[in-house]
């Protein structure tokens, strides 16, 4: 049993492995690039090669790879010879700064041919002054120097190459400044040490968004399952317990008929009926900070299309392992010996009946993530599966890196978790 | 998207089929009697054809062609002009739904001008199933390492949401019919590999193969005449289950702006503009293509799981 898990989780980790890799090639070599997706057609290729510097993604594939799998920081240490720290201020930003040799933290600009040194105090107050004795001479007479900028890339600047900066700040636009490094290393931790990078579209901190997403999901996610499981289980037995009937028939179409219609047309028919001609509830969501707590009435339309979708699949499994159950011979004999009705179906059918629905409903898990990403997009909703599909539409490779690693953590663990608690459920099974 | 319920619930796939119920010739009648002697395959059957019908028929049963506008008259209801409505640019909703159903069922535009039948959703289930009847067949012929590694990397595709899959294609190559070829292709493979796997494991150990191998005939020739054949019959049902999770697929993939771009009367991206509507109270463009899809994909479902009911009642 050890062996078989271990075994599942290695084969987990490949996966996530596999798919990262393939993430990163299939969008390094589509067409079309992540600056003019989040600027728009109309940037100069100066703009362009600024701010594809400045997030990193001038560097080659494998380097760009490793950053992100493992972070960028170490890398960057060597090249400064300063230890580096992540801190995040009061106000909730994330701050890279050099520690230097008298344990203080700095950072560096570059003022003309002046460094400038930032050194920050315990109390959060920053105290500049000049710091040229830092300069390395090289042979040609060019003087270089690796340092921390003041927006957390490591950076190599060269005296008196005054380099272009662009900058696009929203409600302002494009600003040009001077001062600007030769080399730039966006500082990461890595998304194994949990830090997959900033977000290019929106430039904020990946794992912060993608929690906050990854929660507003499981929130909706956890209430439809809450309803569907107890509801699905009980029809599933009811339709069942008689093979053939009336109601069997009724609710193994019904159940099928929601199943198979795509989750955005069972969305748009309740935003219709409920929203729009009854008027019932919202037919879309409009969060503030405090999602998705502050309306729970704008929940109910994406809980209800999840419910309405997931109930006919797991109502079927149901029923088809009732009626299996309910045909088998101990069945029989329970019925002929005269133990009442109740009797039977509580003690005898029910226990074994339930075992294979359970099972199968957390391999459904791969299932419902996708339909919880469309319904998400149906309602407006704020979760993870939302940020992927817009994270996808701009090639925004930190986040939809990231993203897709969730998305198949979560599927291929539920699986594992699945395949264990069959094993309990159900001794007969031995894994060698 | 749908494999992973096909694989629980479908005990067809398990249980190889007697090729006669689905094969042609004497076998034809015997299948027209069983779908009419289940209700719910004939209400399938009808929802199916309907749909194919229009197909077919678009050109002579639409006034309008799907991108005439009318900028005199944009989201409007029902009228006696325009039986359905009109959408956000005056486009005749009932010629859009039917032009809709061509691009599904009967034509794939590859290009603005050029477009080859049979339909997108046909063409991504025949593409899977090339390409998954290829790596099945190699899989279980030759075993070993071969199986081994084929296996171990489709079962990783196989584990990876499907959503996600068709987010990171499409979206990094682009939305055009042929990618949602591609897309439903890519998807739908490891399904049909495995199918084949399991079946080619079988008929391997039959007589006729060795009879074959002694013969000394090439491994192509004894995979693609003397293996593939014998295990049509559970693939051709696989299949009719792909086109309603095919058709399912591309209406999500419009439906997220992946799909074919407009002004296609692709029935997904009509869903999604036609949502923006609603609210400001004309809630035809959207109605339509969901119902449209529904209808179609349940009636699929009705059919084919009519059939299947009707088949394991006769073994």
């Amino acid at each position: 049993m050890a062996k078989f898990i271990l075994r599942r989780f290695l084969l987990m980790l490949l996966t996530m492995f596999l798919v990262s890799i393939a993430v990163f090639l299939i969008v390094e070599s589509s067409p079309g690039n992540v600056a003019k997706n989040i600027l728009g057609a109309f940037i100069t290729p100066e703009q362009e090669a600024s701010f594809l510097a400045q997030s990193g993604l001038d560097k080659p594939i494998l380097v760009r790879y490793a950053y992100w799998l493992v972070g960028s920081d170490w890398h960057a240490a060597q090249k400064i010879n300063l230890p580096l720290k992540r801190l995040v201020t009061e106000k909730g930003f994330v701050e890279w700064w050099a520690v230097d040799e008298e344990k203080r933290l700095v950072r560096w600009e570059l003022d003309g041919d002046d460094l400038i040194v930032n050194i920050r105090r315990d109390d959060g107050e920053v105290v500049k002054k000049k710091d040229n004795d830092r300069w390395r001479f090289a042979d040609d007479g060019s003087a270089r120097f690796w340092g921390v900028d003041r927006h957390n890339h490591a950076v190599l600047w060269e005296k008196g190459l005054d380099q272009e900066v662009w900058t696009f700040v929203a409600g302002t636009g494009w600003m040009v400044a001077s001062g600007g490094p030769i080399e730039y290393i966006p500082l990461k931790k890595g998304f194994l040490r949990g830090d997959p990078g900033v977000s290019l579209r929106t430039g904020r901190p990946v794992a912060k968004s993608l929690m906050i997403r990854l929660r507003n999901s499981l929130v909706l996610a956890g209430i439809a399952f809450v309803i569907v499981m107890p509801l699905a289980l009980f029809l599933g037995v009811i339709a069942g317990l008689k093979e053939g009937s009336f109601k069997d028939r009724f609710l193994s179409v019904t159940g099928m008929t929601f199943s198979v219609i795509p989750e955005f047309a069972t969305g748009i028919f309740l935003i219709l009926v409920m929203s729009h001609w009854l008027d019932l509830v919202p037919g879309a969501t409009v969060f503030g900070e405090q999602a998705p707590w502050e309306r729970p009435d704008m929940l109910i339309l994406p809980v209800l299309t999840l419910t309405l979708v997931e109930l006919g699949y797991v109502l079927r499994i149901t029923r088809a392992s009732m009626v299996e159950v309910m045909r088998s011979p101990y069945i029989r004999t329970a019925m002929l010996k005269g133990l009442p009705y109740h009797k039977v179906i509580f003690k005898h059918a029910l226990r074994n009946a339930l075992i294979a629905p359970i099972t199968v409903i957390m391999l459904h898990v791969n299932w419902l993530l996708g339909g919880i990403v469309i319904v998400e997009v149906v309602f407006g909703y704020p979760g993870l599966g939302q940020y992927l599909l817009d994270s996808a539409l701009y090639k925004d490779i930190n986040a939809l890196e990231a993203g897709a690693m969730i998305m198949v953590l979560l599927a291929v663990g539920t699986q594992l978790v699945a395949d264990i608690i069959y094993t309990f459920l159900n001794p007969r099974i031995r894994y060698s | 998207m749908e494999q992973a319920r096909n694989t629980e619930t479908d005990p067809a796939k398990e249980t190889p089929v007697d090729e006669n119920i689905l094969g042609f010739g004497p076998g034809l009648k015997h299948a027209a009697g069983i779908l009419f002697s289940s209700k719910t395959a004939v209400a399938g059957l009808f929802l199916v054809l309907f749909w194919v019908l229009t197909a077919l028929l678009a050109p002579y049963i639409t006034q309008y062609t799907p991108t005439e506008q009318d900028w005199k008259s944009p989201n409007q209801g029902p009228s006696m002009e325009h039986p359905l409505g009109t959408d956000e640019l005056g486009r005749d909703l009932w010629s859009r739904l039917a032009y809709g159903a061509r691009i599904v069922l009967v034509v794939l535009p590859v290009t603005e001008n050029f477009w080859i039948p049979g339909g997108t959703a046909l063409w991504g289930v025949f593409a899977s199933l090339l390409i998954g009847a290829g790596l099945g067949l190699f899989s279980g012929y030759y075993g070993g390492w071969i199986d081994e590694i084929i296996m171990r990397l489709l079962d990783a595709m196989m584990s990876i949401p499907v959503i996600l899959l068709y987010l990171i294609i499409v979206a990094a190559i682009g939305a055009s019919a042929v990618n949602v070829v591609f897309a439903i292709a890519i998807v739908g493979t490891p399904g049909v590999a495995r199918l084949v796997r399991s079946l080619t494991l079988d008929i391997r150990t039959r007589d006729y193969v060795r009879a074959a191998e002694t013969r000394g005939e090439s491994p192509i020739y004894i995979m693609f005449v003397e293996i593939l054949p014998n295990a049509k019959g559970p693939i051709i049902i696989d299949a009719m289950l792909r086109v309603g999770y095919a058709i399912f697929a591309m209406g999500t993939l419009g439906f997220l702006g992946l799909g074919l771009p407009p002004p296609s009367p692709d029935w997904g991206s009509m869903v999604a503009k036609g949502r923006e509507f609603i609210m400001s109270g004309s809630p035809w463009a959207a109605l339509w293509p969901s119902l449209a899809i529904a209808s179609l994909v349940v009636g699929l479902n009705l059919l084919a799981d009519g059939l299947r009911e009707e088949l394991t009642r006769y073994q």
